[in-house]
């Protein structure tokens, strides 16, 4: 480049590099001033030295470059053997493993009442009273916590497959029992002795007060009783009747279920699923029985049809009794009696079922006057 | 001569008012800043002071150590950018 420039026109050419050197001079010059400006500003107001250390504190932050050390000489996995007491169950834990351990321990955080209801539930399947120790349990979700694991790990799959929320639909039909327990067991997890209802703690009254209310049949697996609506779909009005039988006596007439003949009559229906196919046939007899409500997926018809059987008794009966297809009725019902699990198909089961019409007060009313209006026309 | 300077007169007063002097200062500026000449010379103004005293250090004082130090220690690369430059800025405003 400079070759260029002196190649342009000799002594024009010195002259200009002359000059462009007392330029760059010049501007070297004033930023050494810039400098020396700041400097004596900064040393007359005091603040010079600041950014120097003295040497002592020098040597205390001085850069360790040992092995196993950091730079600034901590050991930097010093705290993952250190073991800590729980002060809950009171094993030695690992420090690192100690809060989640707490977690599980104290029953809080996010995911403790999901492995509680799990671990019940196992406990619940294998009918074992020792395992549902807390503690015991805890140590299949601490990894650090060898003991035992490896023998229970594979019986912890199984119990994952069982009885995770997961699981497919079959196996909840399949055992309504099953899977009401696990529910209302999610739901309750901290009465870990009682997911259900134990009827054997409970007296006469409170049995009484919970029959009203619940459907109350008492599993096999867990000896609960089942904490559903009067309507639950999982088990059938001849259960619940037989659950009032054993638990208050033949003679439990305050309850709505009393006249358990008739209502197994006309109920034995409740407990398929085929909710719209009988309710058709119903139709087709003339003869309104109670309306299964186990299939909730079923049309708003068969909903309806309970409904206009209580507050038209006396229609009915007319009904049944004027119309020559009376014995029909009779006949339709124990039809379809056969169908369920009772049959008393007489005349005098369908007169009793008008009688037991103000006991089904019970049942939620739905309003169909649709349906009334067709055994008009019968009539 | 006085060509010579009524010449360096009028360039350096096309240098000022075009604004390309304040321009070439501040790019010097941060180069001597990014290069490490500043701490450099920073080091070398304690030096001083501590030997002349904190209390009796006079501007006078630092510009006579620091300057002739301060145009050593600029690094080649710079000044070779700073010419540069300045020659262009030379060959296209200056009617020569």
């Amino acid at each position: 480049m400079k070759m260029e420039d002196m190649a342009l026109s000799g002594p024009d050419n010195t002259r200009l590099e002359a000059l462009v050197h007392d330029i760059y001079s010049e501007l070297v010059e004033d930023a050494c001033l810039g400098l020396c400006f700041e400097v004596h500003r900064a040393v007359k107001h005091g603040y010079f030295f600041l950014d120097d250390t003295d040497p002592e504190s020098a040597k205390e932050f001085e850069i360790v470059d040992q092995p196993g050390l950091d730079i600034f000489g901590q050991v930097y996995n010093q705290w993952k053997n250190k073991e800590c007491e729980c002060p809950n169950c009171k094993r030695l834990i690992a420090a690192s493993r100690f809060a989640p351990h707490l977690e599980k321990c104290l029953g809080m955080g996010r995911n403790s009442s999901r492995i509680a209801s799990r671990r019940l539930a196992s406990n619940n399947n294998n009918v074992s009273k020792s395992e549902s120790d807390q503690e015991d349990n805890d140590d299949l979700n601490d990894n650090d916590w060898s003991y035992g694991a490896e023998k229970k790990s594979k019986k912890r799959k199984s119990d994952k497959n069982q009885n995770s929320p997961r699981r497919s639909k079959s196996l909840k039909h399949k055992n309504g029992d099953l899977s009401s327990s696990v529910t209302s067991e999610a739901f309750k997890y901290n009465n870990y002795n009682n997911a259900g209802i134990s009827y054997e703690t409970l007296g006469p009254e409170e049995v009484r007060s919970l029959l009203t209310t619940q459907c109350g049949v008492i599993s096999e697996h867990t000896k609960k009783m089942c904490t559903r609506s009067q309507r639950c779909p999982q088990h059938t009005d001849e259960q619940r009747r037989s659950v009032r039988v054993f638990l208050l006596g033949p003679s439990a007439s305050s309850l709505p279920d009393a006249d358990a003949t008739v209502e197994a009559d006309m109920f034995e229906l409740q407990g398929d699923g085929s909710g719209a196919q009988s309710l058709i046939s119903r139709l087709q007899w003339e003869d309104s029985p109670e309306i299964s409500p186990t299939d909730s997926a079923s049309s708003r018809a068969s909903t309806n049809h309970s409904d206009p059987r209580r507050p038209k008794k006396k229609k009915r009966t007319s009904l049944v009794l004027n119309s020559t297809a009376g014995g029909g009725g009779g006949g339709g019902v124990s039809g379809e009696g056969t169908s369920g699990s009772l049959t008393s198909g007489s005349n005098g089961g369908v007169s009793q079922s008008n009688v037991s019409l103000p006991a089904k007060k019970k049942r939620p009313k739905l309003p169909a006057p649709s349906i009334s209006s067709i055994y008009d026309d019968l009539n | 001569m006085s060509k010579d300077s009524q010449m360096r007169a009028a360039i350096n007063q096309k240098l000022i008012e075009m604004g390309e002097r304040e321009r070439l200062k501040e790019l010097l500026r941060a180069k001597l800043v990014e290069c490490g000449w500043k701490d450099q010379l920073k080091a070398h103004c304690k030096d001083v002071i501590r030997e002349k005293g904190l209390d009796h250090v006079t501007v006078e004082d630092l510009v006579n150590e620091i300057t002739p130090k301060g145009r050593a220690l600029v690094p080649d690369s710079v000044k070779k950018e700073l010419l540069q430059r300045i020659r262009a800025f030379l060959a296209q405003h200056a009617a020569l």
